[in-house]
C-alpha cells in the first residue's frame, strides 16, 4: 500500500473504513454534545476518539509489512521419487518446506515465497515449467525405470505394410518376453529377453484388416504371466485401386507378368502395345475399351501411373514429352520407365537417371535371401534421384522427383522370373514398394499432426491441420468447434489445443466435411509409465540444467503485530470513558 | 467229519444267506423307489447296484464264519456249555476229556441247532422294502417330482434342437417348442444300412446318404426354413410337421429358423453335418515276397492269399497277370484276368481270397516274367471305388544266358542273346540298394558287377547302333522303330506293296519342290563308288541329331557301369536315368518321324510373298474383368464392424446382417476343415447375426476368432492420400534448379 506497507483484508478496507468514520462521526457527534462549549476538551476527545477508531480499523485489516528474505527453501515432490533421498534432502536443508507436486494442481501460490526450489523425481510436466521461470530451481533427476525406455511405431499404416515397433527396453526380466498382439490377444510377433541390460528391439506384424484398432505391447515372464502390458493404438487404412496405363513398344514377359499382377489385383488396367507400324494392341482390364492415341494433358490426368518401356519413352517427340513432363509436374502422375539397354546408354537429359556400368549381373536381396537378374549399371548419384529399397537393396531402383510427380526406374532384370520361380511373395512386394513409390496420390484437403505423443485426459493436446482451404472449423467431441490459430508465416498452417475428455479414440473433424477425420488415442495415466517417466526426466534435466543456483531474494508481506493497536485502542478508548467521570466532578 | 461240525457250517451258512439277503431286500426297496421317481429303468438297476454294494459293505455278511457261529452258538445254547469251539479244533490235538466234551456237544447240535435261527432282520428289512414301494408308488401317484422325472427320464434332452428368439424383447412369450424331432439317414442301398432315425442333429453319415428331417411342433408356426452354409431351404409342410430331404455330398453345418404366429423369429444352436467319405477297399498280400525267382526245374507255382477288406462290402476283385516275354527292348505282353479260388460275394466286407498262380499254365518260358497284382471293386454308386495292390513279380530265370565267359584264345566276346533294358536295370539297380542292409557284401558287389555287365551289354547292343566297332555280331540291317517288333516282317512287305500307289511323305522331296536324285548326285559325286568303313559315324543307321543322342547316351551308360563295378549302384543311378531318358526321347524321335506324314501345309501364295503389306492388319483389343480373388472379404469387413461395436462407436444395424451372413459362410468353409478352432467362433458369428448373443464378450470372441482365421494380408500396390503444400512444392521447384 504505501511503501511495502498493505494490509491482509483488502478487500474490506473499504466497508472497515466506512464503518470507522460512521463510528468517528458518531463519536464526534457526541462529544460535541458533553463537551457543552469546552472546546479544548472537544479537541482532545475527538483526537484520541480518533486515535480509538483507527486502531480498531487497523486491528481488523491487519497490516503487513513487506520483507525481504532469502532462505527460504522447497523440497517439491514429484512422481517417483524416493523416500531416502527425500529423507537425506531435509536432514542437509534445515528447515526446508516439503511440497507435494501434483500435476492438476496448481502450485502457483507456494511458489511466490520460495528463494529456492529442489525438484526429485520424475520431474515436472512440461506445461508447468512456465511456474518455475522465476524460481532458481535445481532438478535431481531420477534413475530411469524399468520397462521401455524409447519407442517407435508407425500409428498410421496402410494395409498390406507392416507395422514395425522398435525401441529399447531397459533391464528386462531374464527370460521374459516381449510381445505384440493384436486387439483381441492374438500373439503376432515376440521377442525374448536373455540379458538384464538395456535391449534394443524391433517387432514387425502386419495388419490383417484395416481400421482403428489398439494393438498391445506385452511382457511376460517365461511362465506366460502378463507383466506389463501397454497399448499401442494405430489406423489402418486401405490402398485405393490403381488406374495404370501401359505403354510397349512390343510385347513382353515382364509387361505380361507385370499387367496380371496388376489386373488380378483390382487395379485398372490397359496396356498398349504396338504390333506393327500404326497398329496397336490395345488390353484393358477392369475398365472399359477407351483407346490411347494421345497423350494430352486431359488423357494423363485419368492415370496414377504410366508405365513404358524406354523404346516408346525415348522416341517420344519434344511436344510428347513435355505434356508428360506437365502432367507430372503438376497433376503428380507416376512415371516409371522399363529398363532396356537404350536407357542405360542415353544422356542424362533425355533418361532423367545417370546410370554407370558395374558389370554386377545378379544381386542378392537380403531381405530374402534371394538372388535376382540385374543390368550391369548401377544409379549414380544426383540431387534429386531418391533411392527406392528393393527386398533391402537400396542400389537397384531410384525415383527423380519432378515437381509433384515422380519418374522412377530400375535395374532390375527379368523380374517375371521371380514369379516364375515361384516367389510370388517377392515379386508383389518389388513391385508394390516401386508403384507406391511413384503413383500418384489422391488429394487429400486436410493434414493433421499432433505434437503431444501420448494424449492424457485433462491434459493438453495440440495438434496442427494444414490445408489450402482458407475458411473452416474444427469441431472436437459432441460437435463443439475447437480454436484453431494461424500461423503468421505459413498461412497453411493451423494448430490448436484440446483438453480430452475421455479415454480411448476421440476424433476432431471438420465441420461439413465427414472425410477430414483425425483420430486420436487418449491413454491411460498409466500407460506407458517406463517411457513417461523417461520423457520427462530428459526434459527436466534439459529445463533445469544449470545445477545449483544462488537463493533469490524474495519479498514477502510479513503481518505486522496487532498488540499495539489494540493497546492502543485500550488507552484511547479508557480515556473517554474517563474523562466525563473526571469532568463530572 | 462229525455231524456237530456240519451242523454248525450249515448254520453259519443261513446266517450268511440271511445277511445277504436282508441287503438285497434293503437295495430292492431303495432301487424301486429311485425307479418310481425317475421313471427310468436304468436309473433304477444304477440305484440296485450302488446300494447293494454300500449296504454289502456295511453289513459284511462274510464275516459270520464259523468262529462267530460257535461263538454266537455258544452264547444261545446253554447245552452247548461254551464248547461248540472244540468242534472246530482238530481232533487229535485234543485231550482225552476234551474229546468227549466234543462228542458230546457234536451230539447236542444236531438236535437244537436246527431250532436255532440266525439273528437276523430279515422282516424289517421286508417292511422297508414295502415302505419304500410305498412312498414311491405315493411319489408316482401324486407327481410331485415331475421336474425329476423331466430331467432324469429325457436322454435326447441336449439333442433336442433349442430354439432362441431372434428378438431379445420376446423371451418372455411362449416359444414354439419342437414336439417331435426325427432325423432320418437313409444310406444308399449299397451300404446294407438301410435307414437310420437319430435325435442328434450333428450327423454323420457316409457320402450320398438322403438325411431327412421331421419337426413337429407344439404351436402354429410358420416359414420354417434350414440355413446351410448360406443357402437357404425351405422345409415342406406335412400333416403336423415340416419336412425336408437332402443328399449329403459334403460337409457343412446347418441351423434351424422358423416364425410363430406373431411373426417373431427363432433360429437354433448350428448343427454339424459331416460326410464320411467311402474308402475305396484295401488289399493285404499276405506272405509272398515282391520279387520270386524260380529255375527251370522248380515246380513254379505261387501261393498268393490275399486279404481284401471294405467299408461297406465289396463288389469285384481279381488278379490281373501280365506275362512279359522276350528280351532288350522288343518285349512282348500279355494280359490276363485270374479270378480267384473263392467267387466273390458281393457285399462282403472283409474276404480271403487266394490263388494259386502256375507259371507253366501261363505258358510262361524261361526268362519270361509275370507281373501280377489284385484289383478290387467297391459297390459305391455311382462310380464304384477302385483299390489296386503293389505290383508282385515272378521270374523264371533265365540260367543259360546269364551265365558269360570270356574265352582268351577267341578275340571276341560272345554276347549273350539276353540283355536287360535300361528300365529293368533301373530296377534291379533300386533293388540292389533297397537289398543291401540284408544281404552280404560279397553278394552285394557280386551282383553290382552283374549289373555292371549288363549294363555294358546294352552300351554294347546300343554301340551298334551307333557302328562303333563291337565285340558283337553285326549290326542288325534294320532299325525296329517299333517297340513290338513282331510284326515288322509283314509290316515291310505291306510297305512294299503300297509303295506304287502311296504318295511319299516320309522323304524330304515330299513336296517334289526339286527335282528328285539330282541333290543326291551333287551331294557327293563319290558317293556312290565308295564304300566309306573308314569312319564310323558315318556308318550309322540313325540321322545326325539321333546320333549325337545316341552318342551322349553310350558315354553315359559309361558313367553308370563305371559306378556299377566299382560297387557304387547309388552313384550309377542318375546315370542310369538319363540314359533311359535319352534312349526313351531316341524312340519317340522316330516316332514323331511317322506323325509327321499327315502334315500339309497351306500353299503359300507366292504374289503375296514379302509385300510388306498391312492394310489387312487391325487394331486389337482385348477387354477382360479380373475378379478380384478375396475369398475373406466380408469377414474384414466384420472385424473392423466388430472393432466398432467393442468402441461402442456404433450398433448393429441391418445393413450389417448381410455381410454378417455372408462372413458366416465364409468362415464355415474353414470350419469345416477346422472345426475345433473355428466351430465356436461361427456359432459365436451366426449369435451376432441374429441378434441371440449381441453382448460384447461375444463380439470379443466372434472378433478374435475371425482375426486368427483370416490369413495374411497381401502386399498390393495402391494409390494413398496425400497433401501437397504448396512450401513443399516451392522447396522443390528451388532443388530442380540446382540439379
Amino acid at each position: 500500500m504505501i511503501d511495502g506497507y498493505s494490509f491482509l483484508q483488502k478487500e474490506l478496507l473499504i466497508p472497515i473504513v466506512l464503518g470507522g468514520l460512521v463510528v468517528l462521526g458518531c463519536f464526534v457527534w457526541k462529544e460535541w454534545k458533553t463537551s457543552k462549549g469546552n472546546s479544548k476538551q472537544f479537541v482532545l476527545n475527538t483526537i484520541v476518539s480518533f486515535i480509538a477508531i483507527f486502531s480498531m480499523v487497523i486491528t481488523f485489516l491487519e497490516p503487513t509489512k513487506e520483507v525481504e528474505i532469502n532462505d527460504r527453501q522447497a523440497l517439491l515432490l514429484t512422481e517417483g521419487h524416493t523416500e531416502n533421498q527425500k529423507d537425506s534432502l531435509i536432514k542437509l536443508n534445515d528447515g526446508i518446506k516439503v511440497l507435494n507436486y501434483n500435476p492438476k494442481k496448481s502450485i502457483h501460490k507456494e511458489l511466490d515465497s520460495l528463494s529456492n526450489v529442489i525438484i526429485i523425481g520424475d520431474g515436472l510436466e512440461p506445461y508447468d515449467f512456465h511456474l518455475f521461470d522465476s524460481v532458481p530451481t535445481t532438478y535431481l533427476p531420477n534413475e530411469q525405470r524399468k520397462g521401455i525406455t524409447r519407442l517407435s511405431f508407425n500409428e498410421k499404416l496402410l494395409l498390406g505394410n507392416d507395422l514395425s515397433i522398435s525401441g529399447s527396453f531397459l533391464k528386462p526380466k531374464k527370460g521374459s518376453f516381449l510381445i505384440v498382439q493384436d486387439s483381441r490377444n492374438n500373439g503376432l510377433d515376440s521377442i525374448q529377453f536373455n540379458e538384464e541390460t538395456n535391449i534394443d528391439f524391433k517387432l514387425n506384424a502386419r495388419p490383417k484388416v484395416s481400421g482403428r484398432y489398439v494393438y498391445r505391447l506385452i511382457v511376460k515372464d517365461s511362465i506366460g504371466g502378463v507383466l506389463n502390458t501397454n497399448p499401442l493404438p494405430i489406423v489402418i487404412n486401405k490402398k485405393e485401386p490403381l488406374r495404370v496405363l501401359i505403354l510397349n513398344e512390343f510385347p513382353t514377359f515382364e509387361t505380361k507378368y507385370l499387367k496380371n499382377f496388376l489386373a488380378e489385383e483390382g487395379h485398372e488396367v490397359i496396356v498398349r502395345s504396338q504390333l506393327t507400324k500404326g497398329k496397336f494392341k490395345f488390353e484393358y482390364f477392369n475398365t472399359p475399351s477407351v483407346p490411347v492415341y494421345q497423350f494430352t494433358d486431359a488423357v494423363l490426368k485419368n492415370f496414377n501411373i504410366v508405365i513404358t518401356d524406354a523404346e516408346t519413352y525415348l522416341s517420344f517427340g519434344k511436344t510428347m514429352k513435355a505434356a508428360f513432363e506437365k502432367s507430372i509436374s503438376e497433376n503428380g502422375l507416376g512415371l516409371f520407365i522399363q529398363p532396356s539397354d537404350m536407357l542405360f546408354n542415353r544422356r542424362q537429359s533425355d533418361s532423367y537417371f545417370n546410370f554407370k556400368r558395374d558389370a554386377i549381373k545378379a544381386q542378392k536381396l537380403t531381405a530374402y535371401f534371394s538372388d535376382v537378374e540385374k543390368y550391369p549399371f548401377s544409379f549414380e548419384e544426383q540431387l534429386l534421384v531418391e533411392p527406392i529399397a528393393l527386398g533391402g537393396v537400396t542400389n537397384m531402383a531410384g525415383y527423380k522427383q519432378h515437381g509433384k510427380g515422380k519418374i522412377a526406374t530400375t535395374t532390375l532384370l527379368n523380374s517375371y522370373e521371380i514369379l516364375l520361380n515361384g516367389n510370388n511373395e517377392i515379386y508383389s512386394s518389388i513391385w508394390t514398394t516401386i508403384l507406391d513409390k511413384i503413383a500418384k496420390k489422391h488429394n487429400q484437403v486436410f493434414e493433421w499432426g499432433t505434437t503431444t505423443p501420448l494424449p492424457k485426459i485433462d491434459e493438453s493436446f495440440k495438434f496442427t491441420v494444414r490445408s489450402n482451404i482458407e475458411v473452416f472449423n474444427v469441431l472436437g467431441e459432441n460437435n463443439i468447434p475447437v480454436a484453431i490459430a494461424q500461423k503468421p508465416i505459413l498461412p497453411n498452417q493451423y494448430s490448436g489445443t484440446v483438453y480430452p475428455k475421455r479415454k480411448g479414440w476421440n476424433e476432431l473433424h471438420i465441420e461439413n466435411d465427414s472425410t477430414s477425420k483425425f483420430s486420436y488415442y487418449v491413454f491411460d495415466d498409466s500407460d506407458w509409465s517406463a517411457l513417461n517417466s523417461v520423457k520427462s526426466i530428459d526434459a527436466n534435466k534439459k529445463r533445469f540444467s544449470k545445477g545449483f543456483q544462488k537463493n533469490r531474494t524474495v519479498i514477502i508481506n510479513r503481518p505486522i503485530s496487532p498488540i499495539l493497536f489494540y493497546i492502543l485502542f485500550l488507552l484511547s478508548i479508557g480515556w473517554l470513558w474517563l474523562t466525563p467521570k473526571l469532568t463530572q466532578e | 467229519m462229525e455231524s456237530g461240525k456240519i451242523h454248525l457250517m450249515k448254520f453259519s451258512r443261513r446266517w450268511q444267506l440271511l445277511s445277504y439277503a436282508e441287503s438285497v431286500l434293503y437295495a430292492l426297496g431303495i432301487a424301486i423307489l429311485f425307479y418310481f421317481i425317475t421313471k427310468n429303468v436304468l436309473f433304477g438297476l444304477l440305484a440296485f447296484v450302488v446300494s447293494l454294494s454300500v449296504l454289502l459293505v456295511i453289513k459284511k455278511p462274510w464275516k459270520y464264519n464259523l468262529n462267530t457261529t460257535s461263538a454266537y452258538v455258544d452264547a444261545h445254547i446253554a447245552e452247548a456249555s461254551f464248547s461248540s469251539g472244540l468242534l472246530l479244533q482238530p481232533e487229535n490235538s485234543l485231550s482225552n476229556l476234551a474229546k468227549l466234551q466234543r462228542f458230546k456237544i457234536s451230539e447236542v447240535l444236531s438236535k437244537t441247532l436246527s431250532t436255532l435261527t440266525p439273528p437276523n432282520k430279515i422282516k424289517q428289512a421286508f417292511m422297508v422294502m414295502l415302505g419304500l414301494m410305498a412312498i414311491g408308488l405315493a411319489i408316482q401317484k401324486s407327481e410331485l417330482l415331475k421336474d425329476v422325472e423331466h430331467v432324469f427320464n429325457n436322454p435326447e434332452n441336449e439333442q433336442a434342437i433349442q430354439f432362441t428368439a431372434t428378438d431379445s424383447v420376446v423371451n418372455r412369450r411362449i416359444i414354439p417348442i419342437i414336439t417331435k424331432q426325427e432325423i432320418k439317414i437313409i444310406y444308399p442301398s449299397y451300404t446294407r444300412k438301410g435307414i437310420s432315425n437319430t435325435n442328434d442333429p450333428n450327423i454323420e453319415a457316409v457320402v450320398g446318404a438322403r438325411i431327412q428331417w421331421i419337426l413337429e411342433f407344439d404351436n402354429e408356426v410358420s416359414s420354417v426354413q434350414m440355413e446351410q452354409m448360406g443357402e437357404v431351404i425351405t422345409l415342406q409342410k406335412r400333416k403336423n410337421g415340416y419336412q425336408l430331404e437332402q443328399l449329403l455330398s459334403e460337409s457343412g453345418f446347418y441351423n434351424f429358423k422358423f416364425k410363430n404366429e406373431e411373426g417373431v423369429e427363432f433360429t437354433s444352436d448350428l448343427f454339424s453335418m459331416e460326410a464320411i467319405p467311402d474308402n475305396p477297399p484295401e488289399i493285404e498280400i499276405l506272405g509272398l515276397e515282391q520279387y520270386t525267382y524260380f529255375d527251370f526245374s522248380d515246380s513254379k507255382k505261387i501261393q498268393l492269399q490275399s486279404s481284401i477288406t471294405d467299408d461297406y462290402g465289396l463288389n469285384d476283385a481279381y488278379i490281373i497277370a501280365t506275362v512279359s516275354k522276350g528280351s532288350g527292348e522288343s518285349v512282348k505282353f500279355r494280359e490276363e484276368k485270374l479270378n480267384f479260388k473263392e467267387s466273390i460275394t458281393k457285399g462282403q466286407k472283409v474276404i480271403k481270397a487266394s490263388k494259386k498262380l502256375d507259371l507253366d499254365a501261363l505258358k510262361m518260358e524261361v526268362g519270361d516274367e509275370l507281373y501280377f497284382y489284385i484289383e478290387a471293386f467297391d459297390e459305391k454308386k455311382p462310380k464304384r471305388n477302385v483299390a489296386r495292390s503293389e505290383t508282385y513279380f515272378a521270374v523264371i530265370k533265365d540260367t543259360v544266358t546269364e551265365e558269360f565267359g570270356v574265352e582268351g584264345t577267341l578275340g571276341v566276346d560272345q554276347m549273350p542273346d539276353y540283355f536287360r533294358s535300361q528300365r529293368q536295370l533301373i530296377i534291379d539297380t533300386e533293388k540292389l540298394i533297397k537289398d543291401k542292409p540284408s544281404i552280404t557284401l560279397k553278394e552285394f558287389k557280386s551282383r553290382s558287377n552283374e549289373l555292371g555287365f549288363d549294363q555294358k551289354a546294352l552300351r554294347l547292343k546300343y554301340g551298334q547302333f551307333m557302328g562303333d566297332e563291337s565285340e558283337m555280331e553285326e549290326a542288325p540291317s534294320v532299325i525296329e522303330t517299333d517297340e513290338v517288333g513282331e510284326d515288322h516282317d509283314h509290316t515291310e512287305d505291306q510297305e512294299n506293296i503300297l509303295k506304287e500307289y502311296s504318295h511319299d511323305h516320309d522323304g524330304d522331296n515330299e513336296h517334289n519342290l526339286v527335282p528328285a536324285q539330282e541333290a543326291d548326285k551333287e551331294e557327293d559325286p563319290l558317293h556312290e563308288y565308295l564304300h566309306n568303313h573308314d569312319d564310323p559315324e558315318e556308318s550309322t543307321l540313325f540321322e545326325e541329331t539321333l546320333k549325337t543322342k545316341l552318342r551322349k547316351a553310350l558315354s553315359i551308360m559309361w558313367d553308370a557301369e563305371l559306378h556299377l563295378r566299382l560297387y557304387e549302384p547309388r552313384k550309377s543311378l542318375p546315370f542310369q536315368y538319363d540314359a533311359l531318358k535319352l534312349i526313351q526321347e531316341i524312340k519317340n524321335s522316330a516316332r514323331i518321324y511317322v506323325h509327321r506324314i499327315g502334315f500339309d501345309p497351306p500353299p503359300i501364295k507366292e504374289e503375296n510373298r514379302l509385300t510388306g503389306s498391312i492394310k489387312d492388319i487391325d487394331n486389337y483389343r482385348k477387354n477382360e474383368t479380373k475378379e478380384l480373388d478375396r475369398p475373406y472379404k466380408a469377414m474384414e469387413k466384420v472385424v473392423s464392424r466388430l472393432e466398432q461395436f467393442i468402441q461402442q462407436e456404433s450398433d448393429f444395424t441391418e445393413q450389417d446382417k448381410v455381410v454378417f451372413t455372408t462372413a458366416g459362410s465364409e468362415l464355415a468353409q474353414l470350419a469345416i476343415d477346422n472345426p475345433g478352432k473355428y466351430l465356436q467362433v461361427l456359432q459365436g458369428l451366426k449369435e451376432i447375426e441374429n441378434n441371440t448373443g449381441r453382448i460384447m464378450d461375444n463380439y470379443k470372441f466372434v472378433q478374435k476368432g475371425l482375426l486368427s482365421a483370416l490369413p495374411k494380408a497381401a502386399q498390393i500396390p495402391g494409390a494413398q492420400e496425400g497433401y501437397t503444400d504448396e512450401i513443399n512444392l516451392l522447396f522443390l521447384k528451388q532443388l530442380e534448379v540446382y540439379d
